[in-house]
């Protein structure tokens, strides 16, 4: 029973930190069906822009600082969106995919660069704040506060953009933009400021999860790649554009992954890629399937 | 086609001999007393970059150290440097550029994938390299090929070397458990720790080492909750790990809130000298780690104090790891060679130079065998933990260097690594 709750405890873990990542992704291709690859470039910025203002405040924070801080995080790397959205995304709208890709992918090597000049190479490594950095008891399961933390933080972010879609003006917009961007057009509405707004909210929410995460692994030029691969796979899977999709699809693939694990330690990380294959081989259009984006 | 030779031809022939011997007499001339250029084909962009970049202080360091005392043989060092990516396709496409160029004597490899590629590639175009800090066994092994040259420490030196003093230092701890990744290099670190352990505590304390299965954990990830979980279901007393770079800081992060080193008496981590201890400071969990080299087992020595002193220097970087040991050694090595050879550096000459060359380094002499072109040298370790008073968060409080003919394997190359013999 210990294992049990354990495993699903972890892959729960390994769920809602995906979906932090891929939260933004989804957004952003659900509106302007771009495949962003760079997410996990400006993910990896959050995390440093986050470490760079801890040192300014002289190391360990007390909670709502670490909270305030990643939210920063996010301010600077939304408006990063912005300059982005400007320079890059709006010249990608009428193009083939390929292009995106490849801008994207061009991107992502950018935003390795920048963090290599400005941070360097050296590995760091952030603790969590003193008030997360405890571990609860649960009958013989224990399970760090930490990890608590980004299950709610994953669940909330979830509940977040949901509310933000479905009952502001803003999010119904977006919903309308997403539907049919042409009919919008014709009804007055600035298709080009919904489409900022889009990449704006998804960028700062890469930086916020950066953030958040930047205590969950080390930080260094290679982090940008490594939810990329996890955040792709629950956004396909979720079917392309669906939070609610990429949510159940996180939640989904971090139990498999877990419960493989579990089962079978001798085949690690394999788990993960093996579901998403034969889930999309029994359902291409992903969980939510095409209809239901954003 | 038959090539039918006939009297124009062998004319030719002599006319072009003729021509072109007084640039070869030359250019012989000039290999014998201009600067001798040395390649260095290391990551200096990728992912590894950090890893390449004290290749590249090191080979330079190397190089300042014999040109301010003379050269070689008067002979000045410049160095050649080329970016390999830690990609064997990129490492091939440099190390050819440089052969063509006239640089056939090359160092700098620190990627076991490139260091294989780097053997039957050399020989067919006649260079040599020695690597400064690949950890593959099948370099002096399997794939032994007399063109590459090991300098540092074989994967078997490092691992026996802490098992044996580990066991020595504490032979109350006899059950075991590993974290290893999942790939190639991690399976045979775990291979030549169990077989070790098993040898030596039993010779060491007359009872039976306690070995449990080893976690494999996935590279790259940034989840290791699940095999931290089955980390803390062991029933051991010590924990190594061959776990490497960011994936060791991410799964030390994750492991320390689970308690996993509270439950355990010792961590010992094959490699990562202090990728570990400067990343994670303070929140450092106690552990012994293996170094191709660290400064204060040999202070004292001329050329670990310059290698030391000059690196801080120029990085202000106050802990510099055995990568530039290793790219310093190739300098050495090389220069103590080429002098055996009277000056040649004709791939040839120097691959006979170089075998069973003696040769002082920042470890102190380190000799290549022969045989497997593999050195012996000391194997070091230090223990390392976190400290309040320290301005880094950490500090080393004991360490050893073990001399390296007690913990090599024996030469034994072109055939596979036999566990038992260790």
């Amino acid at each position: 029973m210990y294992d049990i709750g354990m495993t699903v405890f972890n892959g729960l873990a390994w769920a809602m930190a995906t979906f932090l990542v891929a939260a933004g992704l989804t957004l952003i291709f659900g509106i302007l069906h771009i495949l962003n690859f760079a997410h996990g470039g400006f993910f990896m910025i959050g995390a440093y822009v986050s470490y760079s203002i801890m040192l300014g405040f002289g190391g360990g924070l007390p909670l709502w600082l670490y909270l305030v801080r990643a939210m920063a995080a996010g301010v600077v790397v939304g408006l990063l969106g912005w300059v982005v959205d400007k320079l890059v995304f709006r010249r990608l709208r009428d193009v083939e995919d390929a292009y995106s890709l490849i801008a994207t992918y061009a991107l992502l090597l950018i935003c390795g660069g920048a963090v290599t000049l400005i941070w360097g190479l050296n590995y760091m490594g952030v603790m969590p704040p003193p008030a997360l950095n405890s571990v609860i008891f649960l009958g013989d399961m224990f399970m760090p506060t930490y990890t608590i933390f980004i299950i709610f933080c994953g669940v909330a972010a979830f509940v977040g953009l949901e509310l933000f879609i479905s009952k502001t003006r803003t999010g119904r917009l977006i919903r309308v933009v997403a539907a049919d961007p042409w009919m919008a057009q014709l009804l007055g509405l600035n298709v080009k400021r919904i489409y900022l707004v889009t990449v704006i909210v998804s960028f700062a929410m890469a930086g916020a999860a950066g953030g958040l995460l930047m205590p969950n692994q080390s930080l260094s030029p290679e982090l940008g790649g490594i939810f990329l691969l996890q955040a792709f796979g629950v956004v396909i899977l979720g079917g392309m554009g669906s939070i609610r999709g990429a949510f159940v699809a996180a939640i989904v693939l971090g139990l498999i992954e877990s419960f493989g694990t579990y089962f079978f330690p001798q085949y690690p990380g394999i788990f993960f890629l093996l579901a998403l294959g034969v889930i999309l081989l029994l359902r291409p259009e992903g969980i939510m399937g095409k209809e239901q984006t954003a | 086609m038959a090539y039918k030779m006939n009297r124009r031809g062998v004319v030719a022939g002599l006319a072009a001999t003729g021509l072109t011997a007084p640039f070869l007499n030359t250019r012989m001339a000039a290999a014998q007393s201009g600067p001798i250029t040395l390649g260095v084909v290391t990551p200096l962009s990728g992912p590894v970059q950090l890893i390449g970049n004290f290749v590249r202080h090191g080979a330079e360091i190397g190089a300042d150290y014999i040109n301010s005392n003379g050269g070689v043989n008067g002979r000045e060092i410049q160095l050649q440097f080329r970016d390999s990516k830690a990609n064997p396709n990129d490492a091939s496409v440099a190390a050819r550029e440089l052969i063509g160029a006239g640089t056939n004597l090359q160092l700098g490899t620190i990627s076991s994938a490139v260091a294989l590629a780097m053997g039957p590639l050399l020989q067919s175009e006649g260079g040599v390299v020695i690597t400064s800090g690949a950890g593959t066994e099948k370099l002096n092994h399997e794939n032994y090929n007399p063109h590459v040259f090991r300098v540092g420490d074989s994967p078997v030196s490092r691992n026996a070397g802490l098992v044996r003093h580990i066991v020595q230092s504490r032979p109350d701890i006899r059950k075991w458990g590993g974290i290893i990744p999942d790939h190639e290099y991690g399976r045979t670190t775990w291979k030549i720790f169990e077989a070790t352990m098993r040898k030596a505590v039993p010779e060491m304390t007359g009872e039976e080492a306690v070995i449990a299965e080893p976690i494999l954990v996935p590279y790259g990830s940034g989840d290791y909750r699940n095999y931290i979980q089955q980390a803390m279901r062991l029933d051991v007393d010590g924990i190594y790990t061959s776990v490497y770079g960011g994936d060791a800081v991410t799964l030390y992060q994750q492991a320390k809130p689970f308690g996993l080193f509270d439950k355990i008496d010792i961590l010992l981590d094959s490699a990562n000298e202090f990728l570990v201890a400067t990343a994670m400071g303070d929140q450092t969990p106690a552990h012994w780690s293996g170094f191709h080299w660290y400064y204060e087992a040999n202070k004292g020595n001329p050329l670990s104090d310059d290698l030391y002193a000059s690196y801080v220097e120029r990085t202000g970087d106050q802990y510099p790891m055995g990568w530039a040991a290793e790219a310093h050694a190739a300098i050495m090595a090389y220069a103590k060679a080429i002098e055996k050879t009277g000056g040649s550096t004709e791939t040839a000459d120097v691959i006979d130079a170089l075998k069973g060359l003696s040769f002082d380094s920042a470890t102190g002499m380190r000799h290549l065998r022969a045989e497997d072109n593999q050195a012996v040298k000391n194997a070091e370790l230090a223990y390392i933990e976190p400290s309040s008073e320290a301005e880094s968060g950490f500090e080393v409080t004991d360490y050893v260097s073990l001399d390296g003919e007690n913990v090599v394997e024996p030469a034994r190359p072109g055939e596979m690594l036999d566990l038992s013999a260790l």
